[in-house]
């Protein structure tokens, strides 16, 4: 009998699993929500390679996807998150983030139209506590559809060419968060102009059972074109590249941070562009408009490092050796040649151009070396190529 | 469009008090009452156990008093009826009973204790509550007083205080008194209108607290409930306040976060700056304001709220005088108790934990002549009415035939929690619109979020027993409001 409960099979599989089993050489994996989701499947650095160069692909099947269907479900998402979605189009997506009534952000994610009545929204953390609560009082009911919809990331500036070569119908005339029903090599897909890589990309949704054909298409052209799985380890290089950040790992959920000052404000994030004080109340309204008008103490920002040792879980200064704040995210960017991060600063250092100083730690050989970097304040989103919003898209 | 300074949303006693303080300082105000007549849940008590001294000094009214001796008489299987005189709180007589006298002494003791805590409570009992975090110096002061007030007791009274406040009453029976049917009369104050069972920690803090509003453990009658209305309406009416009955509001319109107007179901639309409800805090946020303008962590927190009735009144009309069973005619102008020892309370309790009817309800009941007007509780609150009323009706009976000297019924009239809710447009018809357990107390009360009787939407407060002090019908929770209204409005 097959025991699911059994602990030598305690991760659930995707419908891919399959195939990123036998493409996992390293077999290691990473947990993500109650599914196996390879980490690395042979080499990091070749994953992210692929991904900038030609195409990755990832299983972004744990992803949570909401369905919200009902009169209200407009009005609903409306409520919910910080921007004004009401104008939203059939077919558009929207980046969208919610806040809780201290005006603390909980998650951020899409929210895709399928008409009026019916939309879905994507996010990583799991939120239909959150969605069910704030449903009170509407029309509109929230269902967790997560596990009937297999998906897959397809990064990378070839990945519209391969799509076309697969004779998907007018794929390149899809215009950045925009999605449609497509043909993929005889599965009815859902494709959308989106992606966590920063650029040209898409993200394919299909039913389970044709998670293999799908996957096995994107393959179809590897002679010409090097198409490689890439695991979460490459994700995390183009998103930060990409200058996307991630609850609990750059600020913390304000649904799950038990310490009341970790949690972080749109403002604080820098996400202060996604709130839309005039629109219909949201959850947080109130505590925004005040916050608007406090100045920050605390700020997100992206950080260009002297040298090229990492600076991940470094603690920031100022100049007079003052601790100022601390770095989230890090990485020595191949495609930028330079070593980029996201740090939070103290309210005099985050100004574009200011300097601060981070004290990294290096492993070398069993000892730690200790350098003490020059760090300059940028923008977090350091790679944005045109190709990324042209319409139509590279073929 | 007519124009109000301030607009009250039902007129129970706690709206209609809010207006005779809010139309004493020339503010004009409009009560809109859904019933013909005014006065909400008070009209189901015709005495009332206290009406708070502030009030009557607020509005500057005398209210009739009841004159005629308090008796509770806790009925008995083998007819050897307790029967206690209650002359003030503290002055408890046993007129008969089958209790032994060391047990008298310890149930005398134990109601003095009781009182010496209570009286600790009603200090700040009638007071806006504070809150803790604000950092304003009233708000520390108060809560200082409060320390100090339970300091004040002494080292051994504050330690049993500290003791017992959320310990379950079966327990601190137990350990003083052996007769069950003692034990059971206490245990009807402690559980009666509540969530609790005898043996649900927090039964002794509800004691305590209903003996702190109500003055009295016994909950006797002092004051003749007509008299108070008609005094209150008649303050309204000199001082201009326009009382529109069988009107409901279906809608507070807010516009900004702030309110704006409120609509009518006869479909007019009144203008107001100001609106304070009566109506119980679930109803109020939910219908009234709508989920749409609060945010979601503060509706979850309204969802949560637990305001589930659990008694049902019963009015029985015989054909001849009700007599006792062994019981001198003089105490039938008594309380009559019928809880006959803790796990018989216990059991009705589990019935109503599972939202099912128990066959032995707990009654409290009053005699008038050929009338019965009863409490019969646990009897839940069902999400779909579907109430079994001729089995509450013949449980009732089985009941009453036991201690009745034979009689006929004529006519009956229950109403449910559902038939309360129904009525009254209270969410769930509970008593004292939401549980008075220690979380849902003082500036919890009725939540995190929505204390001090203001809201998070400018402009509308709250005046039900879904405020502190909750329940009992005392009138301050109108009084409170009022004051904050006029306070934030400046002209305090």
């Amino acid at each position: 009998m097959d025991n699911t409960l059994s602990f030598t099979k305690p991760l659930l599989e995707t419908p891919f699993h399959k195939r990123t089993f036998e493409a996992c050489y390293n077999n290691d994996w990473y947990r993500w929500a109650g599914y196996k989701i390879a980490r690395e499947y042979s080499n990091t650095e070749l994953e992210y390679t692929s991904m900038r160069n030609t195409a990755g692909v990832l299983d972004i099947t744990p992803m949570h996807k909401y369905d919200i269907k009902g009169k209200d479900a407009i009005k609903f998402v409306d409520k919910l998150v910080t921007r004004d979605v009401t104008q939203i189009k059939p077919n558009q997506v929207m980046y969208i983030i919610w806040c809780n009534e201290d005006g603390n952000v909980i998650d951020d994610g899409t929210v895709f139209c399928f008409d009026t009545n019916h939309l879905r929204i994507f996010c990583a953390e799991r939120n239909l506590n959150w969605f069910s609560d704030t449903a009170i009082g509407f029309d509109a009911e929230v269902n967790d559809v997560s596990d009937s919809i297999a998906a897959l990331a397809f990064q990378g500036p070839l990945s519209c060419k391969i799509l076309h070569l697969l004779n998907v119908k007018n794929i390149e005339q899809l215009k950045p968060f925009f999605f449609d029903s497509f043909d993929l090599n005889g599965s009815n897909v859902t494709i959308s102009r989106t992606g966590f890589s920063g650029d040209l990309g898409y993200e394919i949704w299909c039913n389970p059972q044709d998670a293999i054909n799908v996957w096995d298409s994107l393959f179809k052209f590897n002679r010409d074109y090097k198409v490689l799985p890439a695991g979460m380890n490459a994700l995390e290089m183009v998103r930060i590249e990409a200058g996307f950040i991630q609850p609990n790992a750059d600020f913390m959920s304000a649904e799950q941070a038990l310490r009341p000052n970790r949690m972080r404000t749109p403002f604080e994030l820098g996400m202060g562009w996604l709130v839309d004080l005039n629109k219909n109340y949201f959850t947080g309204k109130k505590s925004l408009i005040n916050l608007k008008n406090k100045s920050l103490t605390k700020k997100l920002v992206g950080l260009d490092i002297q040298g090229d040792k990492p600076a991940i879980g470094s603690v920031l200064y100022d100049k007079n050796k003052k601790e100022i704040g601390i770095v989230t995210a890090g990485m020595w960017s191949p495609s930028l040649k330079s070593n980029i991060a996201f740090g939070y600063v103290d309210k005099d250092h985050m100004k574009i151009g200011s300097k601060v100083f981070a004290e990294i730690y290096h492993p070398e050989e069993l000892e730690y070396k200790k350098i003490w970097a020059e760090c300059l304040v940028v923008k977090k989103q350091f790679f944005n190529p045109p190709r990324r919003h042209k319409v139509p898209a590279d073929i | 469009m007519k124009k109000f300074d301030v607009i009250i949303i039902g007129g129970g006693h706690n709206g209609l008090v809010a207006a005779c303080v809010l139309s004493k300082k020339g503010n004009k105000v409009l009560v809109i009452e859904k019933n013909e007549k005014l006065g909400g849940l008070a009209n189901y008590s015709e005495y009332l156990s206290n009406i708070s001294q502030e009030v009557l000094k607020e509005l500057n009214i005398t209210v009739e008093k009841n004159t005629s001796d308090n008796f509770v008489s806790a009925l008995s299987e083998d007819l050897n009826h307790t029967v206690l005189q209650i002359n003030g709180s503290k002055n408890v007589q046993f007129l008969q009973t089958s209790a032994s006298d060391s047990d008298q002494k310890s149930f005398i003791n134990l109601i003095n204790k009781y009182d010496l805590f209570a009286r600790t409570l009603r200090s700040f009992m009638f007071k806006k509550p504070p809150r803790v975090k604000s950092g304003s110096r009233s708000d520390i002061w108060q809560l200082f007083t409060m320390g100090f007030k339970v300091r004040l007791l002494g080292k051994k009274n504050m330690r049993e205080l500290l003791r017992v406040i959320g310990l379950n009453i079966a327990d601190d029976l137990e350990d003083n008194i052996e007769s069950d049917c003692l034990k059971g009369l206490i245990s009807n104050e402690a559980v009666i209108g509540t969530n609790l069972g005898a043996r649900s920690p927090g039964s002794i803090l509800n004691l305590l607290y209903n003996q702190a509003t109500n003055n009295s453990l016994f909950r006797i009658n002092k004051f003749n409930t007509n008299s108070f209305l008609k005094s209150i309406e008649d303050i309204c009416k000199k001082n201009n306040v326009e009382i529109q009955t069988d009107k409901k509001v279906e809608k507070i319109n807010i516009s900004n976060q702030s309110v704006n107007s409120v609509l009518l179901n006869t479909g007019e639309q009144i203008e107001t700056s100001a609106i304070i409800s009566n109506s119980d805090p679930k109803t109020t946020y939910l219908e009234l304001v709508g989920a749409s303008n609060l945010d979601t962590d503060f509706i979850r927190r309204t969802n949560n709220y637990r305001s589930r009735g659990t008694v049902a009144k019963v009015n029985i009309e015989f054909k001849n005088d009700i007599k006792i069973k062994n019981l001198e005619s003089k105490y039938l102008s008594g309380k009559f108790v019928y809880a006959p020892n803790i796990k018989y309370i216990e059991h009705a309790f589990n019935a109503n934990k599972y939202n099912k009817l128990t066959s032995n309800p707990c009654l409290e009941f009053y005699i008038n002549k050929n009338k019965i007007s009863a409490n019969v509780y646990f009897i839940p609150y069902l999400k779909k009415p579907s109430h079994n009323k001729e089995q509450i009706l013949k449980n009732v009976k089985l009941i009453l035939d036991k201690f009745i000297e034979e009689n006929q019924i004529l006519s009956s009239l229950i109403e449910t929690p559902n038939d309360i809710e129904s009525k009254y447009n209270i969410s769930g018809g509970h008593w004292s619109h939401g549980d008075m357990e220690i979380d849902q107390l003082l500036m919890m009360r009725p939540f995190y979020g929505s204390s001090q009787y203001s809201t998070p939407i400018n402009g509308l407060y709250l005046c039900s027993a879904g405020t502190h002090p909750g329940g009992g019908i005392t009138g301050i929770n109108g009084v409170n409001a009022a004051k904050q209204l006029l306070k934030d409005k400046g002209n305090g």
